[in-house]
Parts: structure tokens; C-alpha cells; sequence
């Protein structure tokens, strides 16, 4: 492994640089968004710097316990971000969505750290921390566009739910055309990631490691790893929030409950 | 048989009808007729427990519709509802959605019936004039051989041949008992019980 060329500040600080031709653009075109992007620039730094300390620290103590808490808290936040954006009362989804994420980071990765990778301690901060945070980064993106079409279908489609539920009698039989359609919905643009991957675009997690000193053939085994966890991990995850939903989604007549999408 | 006892529903304030009761015969079949707003497509989603009532009962086949018996009152209950624009594209697809086989012969003979041919099946509803996506509509659901058949205005997109079609393919039903909401003076006279709102 070569060593890795470090960044000084200055240099990273000479980077921003660079930002003067989008700004000029902008000015040129007369878009008004320069201030947006200003405060997203800062944010993302401050962020980020933030992330490296704590990371620092949590490498650096490499406990089981704390390793657990930091992805709880990328699970809850995830959560939260994900009620917000599909427009959801979080009363009635955090359960739901919890358990989802949750079961879906012990199976990923209990099957990828445990038995593909093979690793002696399965919390160890450097694959246990990045690799559930691709997986929910991932699935917090296709369980927006999935659940949004599934509980938009619902909404705008319910004549036709109350239709199948009396003529098949069987509420797994109803649902199924709208759960069918939200996990299409949900994971059509991680299969197009797939197909184009290494053709048109080179993953993030690759491209760093191969800067990190990596070889490029460790680095791709490790993403195609990557992405096998962020497809099983996101279907696993937007299946189980549509199944564990529909149990604080329906009243006991099998009726869509009132109040389950935020008035927009 | 379907049993509506002492039944008194509201929206909003407003009363839609107060102790509301009627009794219906196995294999009987019966109309519900009245104005506009007077509660008659209600009395179909009371039916099928999609709105609950404020006060009285209701027993379908002697089981008293609750969260308990739902599920068994839904599965001997066919629904053709009034608004057939469902966002579905054929007729092959709304069988493909409520679990029918596309060899069912039931369909074809109801369609025979209901004088259209079975390609129509594979038409885009879009393409077809509304008169002929309700038939599809009606011979699938008929299709599902259930007791009990509920229908909100089952003619409004029909012409007089039609309905006179439609009459005759009823009358073919034995053993089913039928409730529907109708407007419609050839439809009703032909029902033998008639629920007046």
C-alpha cells in the first residue's frame, strides 16, 4: 500500500478557489441562489469537520457500545429526515420506520462484516461505521421516493383500494399493486447506479479509496460488496417500513386511518 | 340476507338518515332509490364497513358487521362501484389486480351477455366509450361468484339497449342477493324490493 499524499489546509483552503467560477456564472446568469450556496458551502465544512473529530475519537476508542450509538443516532436522524420529506406525521411512523432501519443494519451487516468480510470484531469502527452509512445514506434516498409513491398512491388511488379490498377480501391482496409499485419506484434508480457503474461513473467510496493508497482491484471488490449491501439493505429496508407502516396506516375495518400524510 | 337495524349516520353534523331499517332476502333483489344526497351510495359503503354508522346495527348472512367479521362479510360481497374511471388501463389488468385468471370463462360468458366481444378486454379504458368499460367492469366483478352484489348506479353510462342487457343478465343470477343505487326507472322497476329514501 502506498503512503497517503495528506491535503494541508492551505492547499484545501486553495481548492475553494475554484468556487469563483460557479459564483461567476451565477452573477452572469443573474441566479439568484449565490447566498444558498454560500450558507450550504459553510454548512457542509463546518459539518464535516465536526464528523472528523468525532470519528477521530470514535476510531481512536473503538467500543462496541459507542460504535452502536453513533449508528443508532445516523438511524434516528435518517428517520426524522425521512418523515419530513415524504410529508408523514412522526408520531405515528418513528416505531415503524425504527424497527425497518434497524433490522435491515443487523442483517447487512451481520451477513457482510460477519461473513463475507469475515471480520474478528464485527463493531470495528473503520468497515462497521462507513459501510452502515452508505447503507442508510442509501436507503434514506430510495425509502423517500418509495414511500412517498406508496403513500401517495393510497391517497390519490383510494377507490381503487377500496375496491380491490371488498372484491379480493383480502388486504395483502389490495395493497399489493401499490407496495409492488412504491419498490419499483423506490429502487429503479439504484438499478440504473448498477448497470452504468464503472462506465459512467466512478463510486465515491472507490475513488477514495484508491486515493487512500488502496489498489484499484481491492477497491472494487469492496464496492461491489458495497453495493450488493446497498441493494439488499435498501430493499430490506423500504419493504419492512411499507409492511410495519401498514400496521399504524389502517383502522381495524382495514380503512386508510385520516391525518397519516401531513396537510401540505 | 342483509339486516339494517334502528341505523342512523351523520357527517359533519349532518344527518344523512335516522333509524334506518330494512331487511333483505336471501336472493332477493332490491333497490335503493332517492334523491341526490339522500345517503344512497352510504348504505353501500355501510355495507362494507367503509363508513360506520352512529347508532343501530347491521348483519350481513347473520354475522353482525364488526372489525371481527369484516374480512368474512368482504369476501362474500362483490363491489361494482358507481365511479368506474379506476386508474387501471384494461379490463385484463383489473382481473390481473383481483387475482383472476385471464381464462376465466365466467368473464367471457358475462361479456356475451352484456353483448360485447372479449378482445375488449385488451382495450385501453381510454379508447372505449364508458358504456362498454362499465360492462367490462360489471362482467369481471360478476365474475367473482360472490352472495352478494352490491352496485352504485350500475347504468349511468349505459343507453336503453344496454340496460335492457343488463336486466336480462341479471335475471340469468340465481342464489345472489343484489343491492343496488339506482336512479334509473327500468332498473328499479324490475327490482323486487325497492328501499325508498
Amino acid at each position: 500500500m502506498k503512503n497517503i499524499m495528506d491535503i494541508n489546509l492551505v492547499d484545501l483552503a486553495i481548492g475553494f478557489i475554484a468556487m469563483l467560477i460557479p459564483i461567476a456564472l451565477l452573477l452572469y446568469y443573474k441566479v439568484r441562489i449565490i447566498p444558498d450556496v454560500l450558507i450550504s458551502l459553510l454548512r457542509m465544512v463546518i459539518q464535516l469537520a465536526l464528523v472528523a473529530f468525532y470519528l477521530e475519537w470514535i476510531f481512536e476508542m473503538n467500543q462496541a457500545w459507542i460504535n452502536s450509538l453513533w449508528v443508532l443516532v445516523m438511524i434516528i436522524v435518517g428517520i426524522f429526515t425521512s418523515i419530513k420529506r415524504i410529508g408523514l406525521n412522526w408520531k405515528q411512523f418513528v416505531v415503524p420506520f425504527f424497527i425497518a432501519g434497524l433490522t435491515s443494519v443487523i442483517i447487512i451487516d451481520g451477513f457482510f462484516l460477519g461473513f463475507v468480510i469475515k471480520l474478528d470484531y464485527l463493531f470495528d469502527a473503520r468497515y462497521f461505521i462507513p459501510i452502515t452509512g452508505m447503507i442508510l445514506g442509501n436507503s434514506l434516498n430510495h425509502n423517500i421516493v418509495g414511500m412517498t409513491t406508496y403513500f401517495k398512491g393510497l391517497s390519490e388511488k383510494s377507490d381503487l383500494y377500496y375496491f380491490l379490498l371488498t372484491n379480493t377480501g383480502n388486504s395483502k391482496l389490495a395493497l399489493q399493486s401499490y407496495i409492488a409499485d412504491a419498490i419499483k419506484q423506490g429502487l429503479n434508480p439504484l438499478i440504473a447506479t448498477m448497470s452504468v457503474i464503472g462506465l459512467i461513473s466512478l463510486p465515491g467510496m472507490m475513488t477514495g479509496q484508491i486515493l487512500g493508497g488502496s489498489s484499484p482491484v481491492i477497491a472494487i471488490k469492496y464496492q461491489i460488496m458495497i453495493m450488493l449491501a446497498i441493494f439488499v439493505g435498501c430493499t430490506i429496508n423500504l419493504v419492512l417500513s411499507i409492511v410495519f407502516s401498514n400496521a399504524f396506516v389502517f383502522d381495524p375495518y382495514g380503512r386508510l386511518k385520516d391525518g397519516i400524510l401531513k396537510k401540505q | 340476507m342483509i339486516k339494517c337495524e334502528h341505523v342512523s349516520l351523520s357527517f359533519q353534523d349532518k344527518r344523512v338518515f335516522d333509524d334506518l331499517n330494512f331487511e333483505i332476502e336471501s336472493g332477493a333483489n332490491a333497490s335503493v332509490s332517492g334523491e341526490s344526497g339522500k345517503g344512497k351510495s352510504s348504505i353501500l359503503k355501510l355495507l362494507q364497513g367503509y363508513i360506520l354508522p352512529d347508532t343501530g346495527t347491521i348483519s350481513i348472512n347473520g354475522a353482525k358487521l364488526s372489525a371481527r367479521s369484516i374480512n368474512q362479510i368482504r369476501n362474500s360481497i362483490a363491489w361494482i362501484p358507481q365511479n368506474i374511471n379506476l386508474p387501471v388501463h384494461t379490463g385484463i389488468k383489473l382481473m390481473h389486480l383481483l387475482g383472476i385468471s385471464e381464462r376465466k370463462e365466467s368473464v367471457y360468458s358475462f361479456l356475451d351477455k352484456l353483448g360485447l366481444e372479449e378482445e375488449l378486454l385488451h382495450a385501453d379504458f381510454q379508447k372505449i366509450s364508458g358504456g362498454q368499460k362499465q360492462r367490462i367492469v360489471i362482467s369481471i366483478c360478476l365474475s367473482l361468484d360472490r352472495e352478494i352484489i352490491l352496485m352504485d348506479e350500475p347504468t349511468s353510462s349505459l343507453d336503453d339497449a344496454s340496460i335492457q342487457l343488463l336486466i336480462n343478465a341479471f335475471k340469468t343470477l340465481s342464489n345472489k342477493t343484489i343491492l343496488s343505487a339506482s336512479h334509473n326507472h327500468a332498473w328499479i322497476k324490475n327490482s323486487n324490493q325497492v328501499i325508498e329514501l
